[in-house]
């Protein structure tokens, strides 16, 4: 027997596996990603209409950004704007380097980590305006315009199983726990360096372990992998899985409130009423819409859109 | 010296963002020390040793007998390869939390399970269908000697198979090491934490180095089964594949 005979043979019986494969791949439940690829929403007969260039949003690649992402392009949108969703991607990183090189002029990020990206060397600090003060003008250098922040919160938080005797972040120095977090964290001052620096909070962990942000976090808490995770303050798992968040003693976290970033070029082809607009819907969200929201996407597995056309409509802005 | 930050353990050194793939491969920090390449690459070839050797103690032994029985052809061909409809990252997702409530950890369990069904297919399909398909003279030959079944099966088909039965395990291996990585996306390490914390920390130098390294493992892995072969198989069986190989390329 030939071997080309043989290549042919462990072809045949592969291809119904193959065909099998693909279909499971289709099938396959990839929630963040798949979940919000609404359409771009640009060709409904909507006469009022807006002249101008067309508003390009796009989301962080996590499902909070990508609700955030939906209630901002549709509330435009239902505003006569021209509006384009785009599908999310990559992280800060990526959302500000997208916005420079003009992939898209509408972002909606978080101050706090936005100063890390943009101010490294400014203070990190509670206080909303004074990151506000230390950003505003790197970003306009960059030819961006921060807009008005919203009252909406999504910060660090230093999370812990509810049955751990630290209330403050300081009384973990005395307990040797293992701490779970991102990639991004042993490089980060807000989150180990901070954490271990002996002028912050010298904390000494046992350990540190790697996991992907997300739900893998609270797996890794409950099931006693790790003592503490760095998450955010609105993961809906921290109530539903009887987790706790530590207070920050030392101020280590900066004030995180969502804010939209715009290209400058796109603020002036529209002026003052599209930072009207923006404003009047960053007024109306809260830190317990974010919750709420989270709770919908990744607790109840909803689509993002959804989540984002029901609130918008609650709210009367649809 | 890489070490960034003075604060920190060694084992949580932070790379530069723009220190260069050479500067940071060249650098001899960057290969010892907890998250160091020695560490990472011994965690990934012991791990990748162990799929591979089970792999082959499980696929080998079932696939020859049935197969030596002409037995079970359509459904255990099947029954193993429906294991590669599922993505491996799946497999080894959806038994990370089963395994953490069992207390067992992240590692080994759920990467090894996945990694192994990978491993499965290739030495499985392999074997079965080398030898289903050798010419029946050789057995019938043994046969009329008086060889008992099983010395039909060890000395006879198994020997002739032997060279595309290696290059089953042979490309099992590679895949393996090529897909070991996804470990460090689920809270494990090895050679995938480069990447990883490239991605993370939007270090392109991490992640390069976490590519080269991986191929490179994988590369050898390939070389070092075509050395294998050449001292592990028979002679004449080497002859008979070169043989074949020129008359059907």
């Amino acid at each position: 027997m030939t071997t080309s005979t043989t290549r042919s043979r462990v072809a045949r019986l592969l291809a119904p596996i193959a065909v099998l494969g693909l279909f499971t791949a289709a099938c396959g439940s990839d929630d963040g990603a798949s979940s919000s690829n609404s359409e771009p929403a640009t060709t409904d007969a909507n006469s009022e209409m807006m002249d101008g260039p067309k508003i390009q949003i796009r989301g962080q690649d996590f499902s909070e950004a990508i609700t955030i992402a939906e209630v901002y392009g549709q509330y435009l949108e239902a505003k006569g704007y021209p509006v384009e969703i785009l599908t999310p991607a990559g992280f800060r990183t990526e959302a500000l380097d997208g916005l420079q090189s003009g992939d898209f002029n509408l972002i909606v990020d978080y101050v706090g980590g936005t100063q890390v990206e943009i101010a490294p060397d400014a203070a990190s600090t509670a206080d909303v305006d004074e990151i506000v003060a230390n950003i505003t003008d790197p970003l306009r250098a960059l030819g961006l315009t921060l807009l008005d922040y919203s009252p909406a919160v999504d910060g660090d938080a230093f999370v812990v199983r509810g049955d751990s005797e630290a209330s403050t972040i300081s009384d973990v120095a005395e307990l040797d726990y293992v701490l779970g977090g991102s990639s991004q964290c042993p490089e980060r001052p807000q989150c180990l360096v901070g954490l271990e620096d002996p002028e912050i909070y010298g904390i000494t962990f046992a350990d540190f372990i790697t996991l992907e942000f997300g739900p893998l976090l609270g797996e890794a808490l409950a099931n006693n992998e790790v003592d503490a995770v760095i998450w955010n303050t609105t993961a809906p798992q921290i109530t539903e899985q009887g987790f706790k968040v530590l207070e920050d003693d030392q101020g280590l976290f900066p004030a995180q409130n969502i804010a939209p970033i715009i290209s400058t070029e796109l603020l002036e082809a529209y002026g003052d009423q599209l930072v009207a607009d923006l404003k009047e819907l960053s007024a109306m969200i809260t830190t317990d819409d974010l919750l709420a929201w989270n709770t919908e996407t990744d607790i109840e597995f909803r689509e993002s859109d959804d989540v984002a056309t029901e609130w918008l409509k609650s709210k009367g802005l649809l | 010296m890489i070490a960034a930050v003075a604060s920190l353990r060694p084992s949580q050194t932070a790379v530069p963002r723009d220190i260069g793939f050479f500067e940071w491969f060249f650098d001899a920090d960057t290969w010892t020390g907890a998250t160091g390449i020695l560490d990472s690459l011994r965690d990934t070839v012991i791990l990748c040793a162990a799929v591979t050797l089970v792999a082959v103690a499980v696929s080998v032994p079932v696939a020859a007998i049935l197969a030596h029985l002409r037995r079970a052809e359509v459904s255990s061909t099947w029954l193993v390869s429906i294991s590669r409809a599922v993505p491996t990252f799946a497999i080894a997702a959806l038994l990370l939390p089963w395994s953490l409530e069992r207390g067992w950890g992240f590692e080994p369990w759920p990467i090894f399970i996945a990694l192994l069904s990978l491993a499965l297919v290739p030495i499985y399909l392999n074997t079965y269908t080398a030898i289903r398909q050798l010419p029946e003279g050789p057995v019938d030959a043994a046969r009329a000697l008086g060889y008992s079944e099983r010395s039909i099966l060890t000395k006879v088909e198994l020997a002739l198979a032997s060279s595309l039965i290696f290059s089953g395990i042979r490309v099992a291996a590679i895949q393996v090491v090529a897909t070991e990585p996804i470990r460090a996306f689920l809270g494990g390490d090895g050679l995938g934490r480069y990447v990883r914390d490239g991605f993370g920390q939007n270090n392109n130098t991490l992640v390069i180095g976490g590519i080269v390294l991986i191929g490179g493992l994988a590369a050898l892995t390939g070389l070092i089964f075509v050395a294998l072969e050449r001292l592990v198989l028979p002679d004449g069986v080497r002859r008979l594949t070169r043989q074949q190989g020129e008359t059907s390329p």
